[in-house]
């Protein structure tokens, strides 16, 4: 077998950093193989796949020991862009990929690189919007299709290229999972069609099935710390009473009621307005209807976008709240007081707008997608931090695509689409119901799905 | 006809302006900008579909400021000599104070009428690609712009984002002005900040699709020169050659 891309004993350092990100690390990549490479965030997975792609080590003068060999020659006696036109990238953001405006400029562009001649270009575009069944988007503007769709124009981007290797940065962690899962069956078929070798790195693998052949660990594998099923903490006086709201044009007459302590799912397809109605509920847009309490919390999916001040310790007590000490303490912020909030992790940016917002004394707690993106130990740090929350009284209402977490942690789920609230569903038996799930593009977590198949 | 100079090449387009714009800097008379004006109008009238009333608009603040010159020129000129040729109370206005000052206004307007000629009738990624394809713009700098450009509604989501935020954490808005442009500050720093790292990625993102920088060798969107360019042209030529010498047929 033809070994595609080679590390032996790898290790390689920012400029300004003592640590080394990839140490002594030695790994082979055959012809086509379907590699994953996973490990925690921060674990150099990101810059594991920026040297096989040779965006490192000049685009950041980083320190790179071991040698990289690449079809079989030296990494580093490829002239720029020429590693580029055989090794293509589908990176994990699909906002910040793109420069053109229509899917067909910006295969063009990719065109244009290779310098093909403009002849061809006409004939090699449909041939990939055929291959990858989206002729229909030829002319649409990128930014204006949804998250799933321009994961999958920036597939087609790099397929036109015809790689050979194909390496995939996290491409599923914007989706919701139903659009993850197709997006998976749809790769599956293009491999097979275009016999690629593919390198993906991704923390999760419940959404790929079985799509990979063999799978590399970056750091030993800690048994990520599980989180079980939580015991209800729902009391039984109401905290949140949300009456027909609606917004003009999209978000439909929404009436729901939550209790004290009670931690709620939000869920839907991409784009069914769940961030809408989150803004809707703070008043954050015009809407109609009522909401009671007047005073709610809004923890954004940036959780910085929140702050104001230059201390982690003037930020909670921005709002002129009484109890900023006790917050303090109970979020365990003390040893961060003095710190820049936009300094501190992310775990723990978010830690402060809940404690900033619960000495504001607003009890409810709106989350927008707390989990994208993050690692199975930011998620396990996540779900305590709402777990002893809800403990203590606060209510909770979190937009969510990552259902093994919204299984562990809801009392009960809202269900989403096209701008309506179809229901509010007590968790438990709705986790079964396949249709239901499928019709709001989720699938069932993966403990149900074992359950089902014991009693099947 | 009426989509003329909206087909017209950018970049051709770009040059017919900034010579006409450079001319007209000599001209110190008042007759040869408001010739020029006018001209420019009538153009626009013929070859374009343009909104007249988002023209109006945009146009404003030139009459405004068009006005500001006539009036202080008016008030403050050094020169003062030459008949009277108009008296408001005990202000006495002479001939060559109002050349002065209608030769400034006018300019301003024939300035900005036909920049906005140029703005309203140029598809800015066209432009881009026609500056990179007929006078040689390196495509580093072409591609960072349009990425710039594709950028502006993503920026401006995040701005109101943080704007909503902020109101939830009840930032009042500042009544005084000066205050409220301060308080912007705390919008722009998480949005630099978000801005740096959306530009490494798109950075990244080119790079890995086989872009180095350097020149193209074919182009999949050609913009061309033809007939009509050299039409207009001629015909800004004719305009601008008439407003120069329009002391020769105005008299």
């Amino acid at each position: 077998m033809h070994k595609i891309i080679q590390f032996e004993q790898v290790s390689f350092r920012y400029p300004d950093e003592e640590k080394w990100i990839l140490e002594d690390l030695s790994l082979t990549v055959l012809r086509g193989e379907r590699v994953v490479i996973n490990g925690p965030s921060g674990c150099g997975k990101t810059t594991l796949l920026y040297l096989c792609n040779r965006l490192y080590p000049d685009n950041c003068d980083g320190v790179l020991n071991g040698s990289i060999k690449i079809f079989g020659k030296d990494s580093s006696s490829f002239i720029p862009g020429e590693i580029n036109h055989r090794i293509s990238t589908v990176f994990q953001d699909p906002d910040s990929q793109f420069c053109m405006q229509t899917v067909e400029e910006e295969l063009a562009f990719t065109l244009e690189n290779l310098h093909v001649r403009r002849e061809e270009m006409e004939k090699r575009i449909s041939e990939v919007l055929t291959l990858t069944d989206l002729s229909e988007f030829r002319h649409s503007v990128i930014q204006k299709l949804s998250g799933g769709q321009k994961q999958r124009i920036a597939t087609a981007c790099a397929l036109i290229m015809q790689p050979e290797v194909l390496l995939l940065d996290e491409p599923l962690s914007h989706l919701d999972p139903y659009t993850a899962k197709k997006y998976v069956e749809w790769l599956d078929e293009l491999q097979q069609k275009r016999s690629m070798t593919i390198v993906a790195i991704e923390h999760r693998l419940d959404l790929w099935g079985d799509f990979f052949d063999r799978s590399i660990s970056l750091k030993e594998n800690k048994e990520p710390p599980p989180f079980d099923k939580r015991k209800s903490s729902k009391q039984d006086d109401v905290s949140l009473v949300v009456n027909k709201v609606s917004a003009k044009s999209f978000l439909q007459e929404t009436t729901f009621s939550l209790n004290r302590g009670e931690i709620a799912v939000l869920a839907g397809p991409n784009g069914s307005g769940k961030s809408t109605l989150l803004k809707a509920l703070c008043q954050l847009i015009p809407s109609s209807g009522s909401v009671e309490p007047k005073l709610l919390g809004y923890v954004p999916q940036s959780p910085e976008f929140l702050f104001l001040t230059k201390s982690v310790q003037d930020e909670v007590g921005f709002g002129g709240g009484i109890n900023v000490d006790e917050m303090m303490t109970r979020l365990q912020l003390f040893p961060i007081a003095d710190a820049h909030p936009f300094a501190v992790s992310h775990g723990q940016k978010r830690r402060v707008a809940i404690a900033a917002m619960l000495s504001d004394g607003r009890e409810v707690i709106l989350m927008d997608e707390p989990t994208s993106g993050q690692d199975a130990a930011a998620l396990a740090e996540l779900f305590q931090l709402i777990d002893e929350r809800a403990c203590e009284g606060t209510t909770f209402l979190i937009v969510t695509h990552d259902m093994e977490f919204a299984y562990c942690l809801a009392d009960s789920v809202l269900l989403m689409r096209d701008g309506c609230l179809t229901g509010k569903f007590e968790a438990g038996a709705m986790w079964s119901d396949e249709q239901l799930l499928l019709d709001h593009h989720l699938l069932p977590p993966k403990e149900v799905m074992h359950r089902e198949a014991c009693f099947a | 006809m009426k989509h003329a100079l909206h087909k017209m090449n950018p970049s051709v387009k770009f040059l017919a302006i900034t010579v006409c714009m450079f001319t007209m800097a000599f001209f110190f008379d008042p007759w040869t900008p408001f010739v020029f004006w006018i001209a420019v109008l009538v153009l626009q009238v013929f070859l374009s579909q343009i909104n007249w009333k988002k023209w109006l608009l945009f146009m404003l603040p030139f009459f405004v400021t068009a006005f500001g010159y006539f009036w202080t020129t008016l008030v403050f000129a050094e020169e003062q000599s030459g008949p009277v040729v108009w008296s408001i109370w005990n202000m006495h206005i002479t001939e060559v104070q109002l050349n002065h000052a209608l030769s400034l206004s006018f300019r301003v307007l024939a300035f900005s009428s036909l920049s906005l000629l140029f703005a309203f009738t140029t598809n800015p990624v066209t432009f881009i690609l026609s500056l990179m394809q007929q006078l040689k713009l390196s495509p580093k700098i072409a591609y960072g712009v349009m990425v710039g450009y594709q950028f502006l509604p993503v920026l401006k989501d995040e701005f109101v984002q943080i704007q909503q935020a902020h109101r939830l954490r009840g930032a009042a808005q500042e009544k005084n002005a000066l205050q409220r442009l301060l308080g912007i500050r705390r919008i722009l720093i998480p949005m630099l900040a978000g801005a740096v790292r959306k530009a490494e990625r798109a950075a990244f993102a080119m790079e890995a699709r086989g872009f180095t920088g350097e020149r193209r060798s074919s182009y999949f969107q050609v913009i061309s020169i033809g007939k009509v360019d050299v039409v207009l042209v001629v015909l800004f030529l004719i305009v601008l050659v008439l407003s120069c010498t329009n002391g020769l047929w105005l008299s």
